[in-house]
């Protein structure tokens, strides 16, 4: 903490001296800042380490890589299909002529914008919709709640799969199915965490100072409760990334010629016993690795805040 | 003979993820058979390492890494675990502080006392569960059979802990090691315990570490005591002699800064200034030093060995102290409190704040497919108290008496289900709106628990502004003024503004949320034990503070507390409470020197005195029992199944509050003193006029 | 206790009576009506309508629920106008396959998973412990399917250990009992996924437990580590797994769904895939349905289990 200045004499601060060499309170011990503190316990975790540089670099190697590498992922091409890897293209060709590498790169485009967009969307409805419920209380409470209980209790993929036979031909599309059935969870938890709030003292001591609703929502409440919200949303990530593999491989993804890592996997089975293992491997290794590196900053980050709130 | 337990030059070692505690550092210790050894300290200074030490039940990363532990002559450093676990439990038993996260939720209390004996003894099950009915009979368990089918959350913490001494009994040890026994209990219920301990070891003979922060358990019960200090034994003297002719500067600060019922409470208490060293880093000379008024260069750089004339008093100090301290200087009181208490003396007749018949209830619900109403705990039922201008009022009582719940109803944090709230005459949370959050900033409320209170994610600066923000209180740097003035009043430095809550220690917690109730100058300042969760040293330094502001502030207080001391000490008038009733209320003098209610006295008996000679007269335990449910209060008088003047028309008749004085009120069929009489007591009656009828009811 | 089993069925009833009404609106909206699985695309518009009039596709939205929830009372689920055959008469057929499926990767990954978990927390930060976390992230990134992949080509492909998909030769739930090799790969790649997420979470549950006093008490009485762990600490560590449990029906079922495709058993799973290529909405409707029932009734069990299983909870 350099950027304070170094502490005046004690007996300047004070109008009396104090009774011993100490200031009467104590000295503040210099710990860090909040957000310090948890910046360097997530730094501390190496695994989260590793899991931030990859997602920085599979982001950086779908949007900037094809601008460096370039293929051709419009026209197919029959002469050139199915090839292993070598002779200008590293990891071989696909059954429509496509350069596999260059593929990987446009299908993590879209894996990574319905991530990040089914995630936005789920938070920000999730986030809202919780914190209404917490904050209402009573019946309005009851009614929302009892309501994310009945979605819940839908089986997520089976729901999203059957209107992926209706909508899924777009990233937007999606996006939205795979977000409207998953904000269920970050409602809860931000209801929840809402909910403990109310009763924590510090907002009682706000109320009692005769702060109105709208600051206490917005000077405690939603600092206090976004830290949840941000821990969730990298395993929202995750969570929409696998759920569209899983789309992709039934047979329920993008429309061709727009493609995703899930899509790519739809023929893996065919691929494996035919042997084109550059068609299955390079591209599932790369899925886990992205959903990898989401869980693994997720599990940081809450026990990063942690840390904070628990240091005592 | 060698001693039941002998420790010689202890240190262990705690590792961190980036740092070492060293825990204990170079301590000794011996307790021969059938004596009791006080172990005593404030939190964090090693005292429970050291129990854990004894039986290799340190913490993930805890380690000895030097001295020697005996248990009847037999070394127990570097002794094999499977040798260690026969000691364990056999030999050398161990209670804990919470009872309830100390017995497994899911056996029951027969299993777990008979545990240990099938184990040790080798004892089939039927056996053994026989010995667990014997020792929890002789902990004294009421009807113990019906019990050992029982799980713990069935039982009451007094009683739970009364099991945990059952299994440490069950094998009858040599040595019990007592880690804080009584802390989580009510001061009743630890009266009760601490005599079943004592009993015990008079019986069964056994060597005791009694290990406490507190100085009035160990002052009836042991023959010797350890101070340990930052890690350190810094001294150990038979009891009465370190109670008299202690000779380290903290053991005597530690002492005169516990305030005490019989003390004259205009005088402050002493404090010792700062907070204790980190022990990842502790300081190369004595460990006191930054804190000691007697330091030298010397005591920074040398650390001073454990050494004295006399073998049996041994301390560690360059410049030691004779005797306990006589200086208690008076409380400074600053020129403008005279001014302001004037200023804020408009009251038109009116008491400053009225609180009638207050009665607060939570629903217990019950119901197959709907959740209805069965009943309900019954937290305050029909309260009645007043405040004047620059009054302090303190509200004592076990949990679960109310006196929190009333705190909350006073500031507006709780709603009353009946009865009125009045702040000079006006009701105040009839109000609404813009007129409603005027009125809050006259009353403020400081609360228990400073990691709470302050929200985590503010820095203080904007804690301190916030009640000024929310009252529209002058221009910014009005606020930013005035909060710089009062943190400097709170003695923190003013560094201190950009930092965030977790960065400080307990005590400055406290001085930052007295301060942020104190910025408004409210008229009213409810605390709710705004000490409780602070050790001792800090503890005085908060007090006194509290009293300075409230004197400087002109402002009118309510206290809580289950202290009777703290209370006596802030407070000019003081209430006591039993199970949603005010049972009694008077000044601080009237309520201890001539208590009319007998759980006021027994109140008073219960609490461990500092003070070897007092504790020993002690008779009887106080009282008797526990305290029953308040969700099926006993009918007529609430105190009544504990009270041992109790006959048969307490059990019918709710006794009323009548005067026993000027200004001092009970309620109780037959009082220890001779209620005033009839309309004797004008002052009394005209200071709560609603119980004027009661009163002439009830002569 | 009664009263209790009695409340939480109640809301289970009305649960699963919301899971049924918002499934059926929003099959409603993707598919109104059969008529054109059954006429054909090009059907004539009276045709339509007096196919909709017969089978009552032509009343109001909440009527045709009502009808269909009576129906589902009575064990009708509907009629697959693709398969022509009524969709009890489907899931009857399949769903034994996809329970002994599942329920041995249930089983199997318990079996795993508790002990793994509990290991762990007592060895947290060794190496072992290290290893078991970085492969349980690793699984729980992984889509189900990427791994039974992988298995189909070391261990059928590479090796021939296994087939790599189910022989149709297995109809019964005793042909798979008595041909453990046709479905040692679904229900490992199965069970393998919910090992990763179970023993996370038993390892959560036994840390926080060993964190508490009773633990300490417990060595202090002089029991052995084995004796702490078995006695103490397993029962207590193991009550937020029984919730858990309940709570990962739907992941079984989808789990269900990806390695009967991958693997070609025919289990409801691979009914409810064919239905989605084929549109056969009844088909889709009834599965998720049953898919709610599943999780609410998991739930309840769960619920009840645990406060069976903890006296705080039994005795209030």
């Amino acid at each position: 903490m350099a950027e304070y200045a170094p502490l005046p004499d004690v007996q300047t601060l004070h109008g009396t001296p104090p009774i011993g060499p100490t200031p009467e309170g104590g000295e503040v011990q210099v710990i860090a800042s909040g957000w310090k503190l948890a910046l360097r316990e997530f730094l501390d975790n190496r695994l989260a380490v590793v899991g931030a540089l990859v997602l920085i670099f599979f982001v950086l190697f779908c949007f900037v890589g094809p601008l460096v590498y370039h293929t051709n992922q419009t026209l197919t091409n029959p002469l050139i299909t199915d090839l292993p890897p070598g002779g200008g293209h590293p990891l071989g060709t696909d059954e429509n002529g496509f350069d596999e590498l260059g593929r990987i790169m446009v299908g993590g485009q879209t894996a990574l914008e319905v991530g990040f967009l089914a995630s936005f969307i789920a938070t920000v409805v999730g986030t809202l919709y919780g914190s209404i419920a917490g904050l209402a209380g009573g019946i309005v409470d009851n009614v929302l709640m009892r309501f994310v209980d009945i979605l819940l209790s839908i089986p997520f993929l089976l729901i999203v799969l059957v209107l992926a036979t209706k909508y899924s031909a777009t990233v937007l599309e999606e996006a939205l199915i795979l977000g409207s059935f998953s904000w269920l969870v970050p409602a809860r938890l931000v209801r929840g965490e809402v909910l403990t709030l109310r009763e924590r003292d510090f907002v009682y001591a706000a109320r009692v100072m005769g702060s109105r609703r709208s600051r206490l929502v917005v000077r405690h409440l939603i600092p206090n409760a976004l830290s949840v919200v941000i821990v969730n949303v990298t395993f929202q990530i995750a969570d929409a990334i696998l759920a569209l593999a899983y789309l992709g491989f039934l047979g329920f993804g993008l429309q061709y010629p727009s493609v995703s890592w899930g899509d790519m996997l739809g023929n893996a089975q065919n691929y494996v016993s035919e042997g084109y293992w550059w068609l299955v491997y390079p591209v599932g290794g790369c899925l886990v690795a992205v959903v990898l590196a989401c869980n693994l900053i997720g599990d940081a980050l809450r026990d990063a805040f942690d840390v904070r709130l628990r240091r005592r | 003979m060698p001693p039941a337990l002998e420790v010689t030059d202890l240190s262990t070692h705690i590792k961190l993820s980036r740092a070492v505690v060293q825990a204990v550092g170079n301590v000794d210790l011996r307790i021969d058979e059938g004596e009791t050894l006080g172990l005593v300290g404030e939190s964090g200074c090693g005292k429970s390492m050291l129990g854990l030490s004894i039986l290799g039940l340190l913490p993930n990363g805890g380690r000895i890494v030097g001295g020697s532990i005996k248990a009847g002559g037999r070394e127990l450093v570097g002794l094999p675990e499977r040798e260690l676990r026969r000691i364990r439990g056999n030999e050398v038993a161990m209670i804990f502080q919470d009872s309830l996260s100390s017995l497994n939720p899911t056996k029951t209390i027969g299993e777990q006392v008979s545990e240990p004996v099938r184990l040790h003894r080798g004892a089939s099950r039927r056996e053994a569960l026989e010995r667990a009915l014997e020792v929890l009979e002789l902990v004294g368990l009421p009807q113990p059979r019906e019990r050992l089918r029982d799980y713990p959350h069935q039982l009451s913490g007094g009683l739970r802990q009364r099991v945990m001494i059952a299994i440490a009994l069950s094998c009858e040890p040599k040595v019990l090691i007592a880690d804080e026994p009584t802390t989580a209990l009510d001061v009743t219920i630890q009266a009760q315990i601490l005599s079943v301990l004592d009993g015990l070891r008079e019986r069964l003979g056994m060597a005791t570490l009694l290990v406490t922060h507190d100085m009035g358990v160990v002052a009836g019960r042991t023959s010797r005591i350890n101070v340990m200090y930052a890690g350190r034994l810094v001294e150990t003297a038979p009891t009465e002699r370190l109670f008299s002719a202690m000779r380290h500067p903290y053991t005597q600060a530690l002492l005169a800064s516990i305030p005490r019922l019989e003390s004259d409470n205009t005088r402050a208490l002493v404090s010792i200034p700062g907070i204790p060293p980190d022990l990842t880093k502790p300081p190369s000379g004595c460990r006191f030093a930054s804190r000691c008024p007697r330091a030298t260069r010397q005591c920074a750089e040398q650390e001073p060995p454990l050494s004295g004339d006399d073998p049996s008093h041994r301390f560690a100090c360059w410049h030691p102290v004779d005797g306990p301290e006589i200086r208690t200087p008076t409380i400074a009181v600053r020129e403008r409190s005279a001014a302001a208490l004037r200023a804020a003396s408009s009251t038109n007749g009116h008491h400053l704040l009225e609180v009638v018949d207050a009665v607060r209830e939570y629903p217990v619900t019950a119901g197959t497919l709907m959740r209805r109403r069965v009943n309900s705990v019954k937290a305050v039922s029909g309260v009645s108290i007043h405040l004047d201008v620059g009054e302090t009022l303190g509200l004592v009582g076990e949990s679960g008496c109310g006196k929190t719940t009333l705190g909350k109803m006073i500031v507006g944090v709780e709603k009353p289900d009946a009865g009125r709230i009045l702040l000079n005459g006006a009701e105040v949370f009839r109000l609404r709106g813009r007129s409603l959050r005027r009125v809050r900033r006259d009353l403020q409320m400081m609360f228990q628990d400073p990691y709470a209170s302050l929200d985590p994610r503010m820095r203080v600066q904007a804690i301190l502004r916030e009640p000024l923000v929310i009252q529209d209180v002058g221009s910014r740097r009005d606020q930013d003024r005035r909060v710089r003035g009062l943190l400097d009043e709170v003695g923190l430095p003013a560094n201190a503004l950009e930092r965030y809550p977790h960065e400080f220690s307990g005590g400055q917690r406290q001085r930052i949320a007295l301060a942020r109730a104190v910025i408004l100058e409210p008229k009213v300042m409810v605390a709710d034990e705004p000490v409780s969760a602070l050790d001792v040293s800090i503890r005085s330094q908060v007090l006194n503070l509290m009293k300075r502001l409230q004197a400087e502030h002109g402002m009118a207080s309510i206290v809580i507390s289950h202290d009777l001391a703290v209370v006596k000490y802030l407070s000019d008038r003081i209430g006591v409470m039993y199970l949603g009733k005010l049972v009694e209320i008077g000044t601080g003098d009237q309520i201890y020197r001539t208590p009319a209610h007998p759980y006021t006295e027994a109140l008073i008996r219960t609490i461990p005195l500092p003070d070897p000679v007092a504790e020993r007269s002690k008779s009887d335990v106080g009282i008797r029992g526990e305290l029953p449910s308040p969700v099926n209060p006993p009918s007529g008088c609430r105190f009544r199944t504990r009270c041992p003047r109790a006959q048969s028309r307490c059990s019918e008749e709710e006794p009323l509050l009548r005067p026993f004085g000027h200004g001092h009120m009970a309620a109780c069929h037959f009082p220890l003193q001779p209620p005033a009489e009839g309309n004797g007591a004008g002052g009394a009656v005209a200071a709560a006029p609603d119980v004027s009828g009661a009163a002439e009811a009830a002569t | 206790m009664i009263g209790f089993v009695i409340r939480r069925l109640a809301v289970a009833v009305l649960v699963t009576l919301g899971i049924a009404l918002v499934t059926f609106l929003l099959l409603h909206i993707l598919s109104p009506s059969p008529v054109y699985a059954v006429l054909g695309a090009k059907a004539e518009p009276a045709a339509v309508k007096a196919w909709n009039l017969q089978h009552g596709y032509d009343r109001p939205v909440l009527a045709q629920f009502l009808t269909y929830i009576g129906n589902i009372i009575h064990g009708d689920f509907g009629y697959s106008y693709k398969l022509s055959q009524s969709v009890t008469a489907l899931f009857r057929e399949h769903s034994g396959r996809s329970a002994y499926l599942s329920g041995s990767a249930l089983v199997l990954s318990l079996l795993i998973a508790l002990p793994l978990g509990i290991a762990q927390a007592v060895r947290r930060n060794s190496i072992g412990d290290y290893t078991v976390t970085s492969l349980n992230f690793i699984l729980y990134s992984m889509p189900s399917f990427f791994l039974g992949l992988i298995l189909i080509q070391f261990l059928a492909l590479d090796w021939g250990v296994f087939p790599p998909v189910v022989s149709d030769q297995i109809t019964t739930v005793w042909g798979a009992f008595t041909h453990p090799l046709q479905l040692t790969l679904p229900i490992v790649t199965l069970a393998a996924i919910n090992v990763a997420s179970f023993s996370r979470y038993m390892r959560s549950s036994a840390l926080d437990n060993l964190a508490q006093d009773y633990i300490r008490l417990a060595r202090a009485k002089g029991l052995s580590q084995r004796a702490v762990l078995t006695r103490h600490l397993l029962r207590n560590a193991c009550l937020p797994m029984i919730t858990l449990v309940g709570l990962s029906i739907p992941y079984l079922l989808a789990g269900n769904l990806l390695i009967e495709v991958l693997f070609n058993y025919s289990g409801i799973g691979l009914l409810f895939y064919t239905a989605l290529g084929n549109l056969d909405y009844n088909v889709l409707l009834a599965y998720v349905i049953a898919g709610g029932i599943l999780t609410v009734l998991g739930n309840l069990i769960a619920d009840v289990a645990v406060a069976v299983a903890d006296p705080r909870i039994r005795l209030g």
